[in-house]
């Protein structure tokens, strides 16, 4: 058993923390800050300064140095993960570009693709949007009907996406496209490349049940992509996609458990102000998810150890999500617990409730996207125990 | 980072397990179970003593292994997954306590013994006791008793005996034996763990074998997101309990959390898997013949052992709070 993290990965951190805390503004750490700007003031904010944090050198810890990354190890990118939360640095404006469609072009992208695609994300030059789920394919994703038909040396796409990540701050979608008329279920599906600045695609925000829009719409009509802009081979896009979600296995969920457990202590300051810590049932619940919370705390462990020793967790990373979701939706149900008939207040007493209330909300998506928890069991039943489908 | 059993610890878990498979199947825990005997099989205890399973933790100087709370769990887990009868873990943690807080007289006289089996220790803190009518020495927050009477407890859970023991002479330890209990409850947590696992495995064979409306049972959604979620609990609990076994031995900071964490869930986690086999087993799983009620029962005693999950949950709450 080894806890510690290498010397190197200590060294690495103290880099880290020392720019964090000279480029981090104070004022980005005061509760409300985020919620108090416009959409489009602080998409600009976080934009610019994810660029810059690129530029210093902090971005694409793991990734390999021809690329631009840092050449990190699995062990920098948890510290990475976690001092990021700790900082209060802003939520990354390319997720998905980062997380999925960069790697996936490393390991099957054309030279070309390479080149045009990787350092423009990393820099946060290029918005990056993950055009999969449709109206009609949300849990069930190879029933989409968005379709691509050949025009000389373009494909030309119609259809919808939808719970689009950053839709209108969108600069290039990939997106999973019928490329065979009448191909049915994951034959004939294309990973085109699209650029979302033409007449042909419009992006539209979606107003969640929070009030906030991180998600969106995208309709396309007649728009254009070059037949080039296919990651992976014509009609092998189910494959693409396969190989693109599976980079999220590696994923440990320690900078989930490194904000949930803010948003623990936040919660339990608020019961003390509000003298429900003495409350035995109060008392119960918040232990029954700090239980979780240390569970998960533990799992990412395993998996960082895992990845270490160059093992693919497989289908366990059903296991990592569901561990993380559902924990973070029980914390915000205790937040209710705790709040009682005060749970919807704006307010209260000299406690300003929105930005927790915000996430309260937000925890109601988290068992829903990214494969919902119903998904992630059916996996988890099928694929690790081996129940008969 | 390394956080999991290196290859040796694994042999030192799958050792206990084949020997249990080939040599000591659940037929024979049914045996002692419905036995009116003392409950532990001689072969059984021959086999804790030469394989090291008593002496894990017993320093080479004492003619023990000399190996942590880590190896101990592993061993636990095992057993309980075989709901293996036997004083195992009362024999562990009586030299614990004299390893840890005995003078070096109490050590010389007690730690070789234990270690082999030529004594059976147990450890408490008041109420019944693990096979206290077997034990040489019983360890409680006075120090070591022995000479004392032991008058037999009824319980359901036949895989292990309870006694309840009075009289007799203590001898105090005159160290620091404030670990023990820490120690004791990670041991119990992994026995719960072990539990878990093996109910939510037999289950799960089962359900894939069982036919009903021409199909297996398995197949069916209301079956799989459960036994989905008890393969998520399970594999928490496991972590916790290997993570607390570490957090006591090398005295980290957060030891007393992660032992309430590791006893909580374990406790739970055995509960539900216990319950599941019961259920997901239909009828038979109801019936004395089949093999549930040994482990559920195992597992409701122990989840009450050293704390149940809500008394854990409450210190966690005044930890954390």
């Amino acid at each position: 058993m080894d806890l510690t993290y290498t010397a190197a990965e200590e060294e690495f951190r103290r880099e880290l923390r020392s720019w964090l805390s000279a480029n981090v503004p104070a004022e980005w750490r005061r509760p409300g800050f985020w919620e108090s700007l416009s959409d489009e003031e602080s998409f600009a904010l976080r934009r610019d300064w994810e660029r810059d944090k690129a530029l210093a050198g902090f971005a694409g810890i793991e990734w390999p140095t021809e690329f631009g990354g840092r050449g990190g190890t699995p062990g920098m990118k948890a510290i990475y993960d976690v001092e990021m939360v700790l900082a209060d640095a802003p939520r990354s404006v390319n997720p998905l570009g980062l997380a999925f469609l960069a790697p996936t072009v490393m390991a099957i992208g054309t030279d070309a693709q390479r080149k045009e695609i990787i350092g423009p994300l990393l820099r946060s030059e290029v918005i990056w949007c993950q055009g999969f789920s449709e109206p009609g394919a949300g849990s069930d994703l190879a029933a989409l009907s968005t379709r691509g038909v050949r025009d000389g040396e373009d494909f030309v796409v119609n259809g919808q996406k939808v719970w689009t990540t950053n839709a209108v701050h969108g600069d290039k979608i990939f997106t999973l496209v019928r490329t065979t008329p009448g191909s049915r279920r994951h034959r004939g599906i294309s990973m085109l490349l699209i650029d979302m600045h033409q007449p042909g695609v419009d992006a539209r925000p979606l107003k969640q049940m929070s009030g906030a829009s991180e998600f969106g719409e995208v309709f396309f009509d007649d728009a254009r992509v070059p037949a080039t802009d296919v990651l992976g081979a014509v009609d092998d896009g189910w494959r693409t996609a396969m190989l693109l979600l599976s980079f999220e296995r590696g994923a440990s969920g320690i900078s989930q458990y490194t904000e949930f457990r803010r948003q623990y202590d936040e919660i339990a300051a608020v019961a003390r102000r509000l003298g429900r810590d003495r409350d035995p049932v109060v008392r119960g619940r918040l232990a029954r998810v700090r239980t979780e919370l240390e569970c998960l705390r533990l799992h990412s462990m395993h998996v960082l150890t895992q990845v270490e020793q160059g093992r693919d967790l497989g289908f366990e990373a059903s296991a990592t999500k569901l561990q993380w979701s559902e924990t973070f939706q029980d914390l915000w149900e205790v937040y209710d617990d705790v709040l009682g008939e005060h749970a919807t207040l704006t307010e209260l007493a000299d406690l300003d409730l929105r930005p927790l209330n915000a996430q309260a909300f937000w925890s109601r998506s988290v068992t829903i996207w990214g494969g919902s928890s119903q998904v992630q069991r059916n996996v988890t039943a099928e694929r690790v125990l081996g129940l008969p489908r | 980072m390394f956080f999991a059993l290196t290859p040796d610890q694994q042999e030192f878990g799958s050792a206990v397990t084949t020997y249990l498979a080939e040599r000591f199947d659940l037929a024979a825990v049914r045996e002692v179970f419905e036995s009116d005997g003392d409950g532990s099989p001689e072969s059984l205890w021959k086999a804790a003593g030469e394989q090291g399973w008593l002496a894990v933790t017993v320093p080479e100087e004492h003619d023990g292994l000399g190996l942590g709370l880590v190896e101990a769990q592993v061993i636990a887990r095992a057993l309980g997954a075989g709901v293996a009868p036997g004083p195992w873990r009362g024999t562990v943690l009586a030299a614990e306590a004299i390893r840890l807080a005995g003078s070096p007289e109490q050590r010389a006289a007690w730690l070789p013994r234990l270690a082999t089996g030529a004594a059976v220790g147990a450890y408490t803190l008041g109420g019944p006791v693990e096979y206290g009518g077997l034990a040489d020495v019983v360890v409680t927050p006075e120090g070591l008793r022995t000479g004392f009477e032991a008058t037999p407890v009824g319980s359901y859970d036949r895989t292990t005996r309870l006694s309840r023991v009075e009289g007799g002479t203590v001898e105090p330890l005159p160290g620091d034996a404030s670990t023990v209990e820490a120690r004791a409850t990670v041991l119990v947590a992994a026995d719960l763990v072990g539990i878990a696992r093996e109910a939510l495995t037999r289950t799960v064979a089962y359900d894939r074998e069982r036919e009903q409306f021409g199909v297996p049972v398995g197949s069916f959604q209301a079956l799989k997101h459960a036994l989905a979620d008890l393969h998520v609990g399970v594999t928490m609990a496991e972590h916790a309990a290997l993570y607390a076994a570490h957090a006591v031995d090398v005295g980290l900071e957060d030891a007393a959390l992660a032992v309430s964490v590791a006893k909580a869930k374990a406790s739970d986690t055995a509960l539900q898997a216990t319950a599941a086999m019961i259920q997901y087993h239909g009828g038979i799983g109801y019936t004395w013949e089949h093999e549930a009620h040994l482990f559920y029962k195992r597992a409701k005693r122990l989840a009450g052992s050293f704390g149940t999950a809500d008394v854990h949950r409450e210190r966690i709450a005044a930890l954390t709070l």
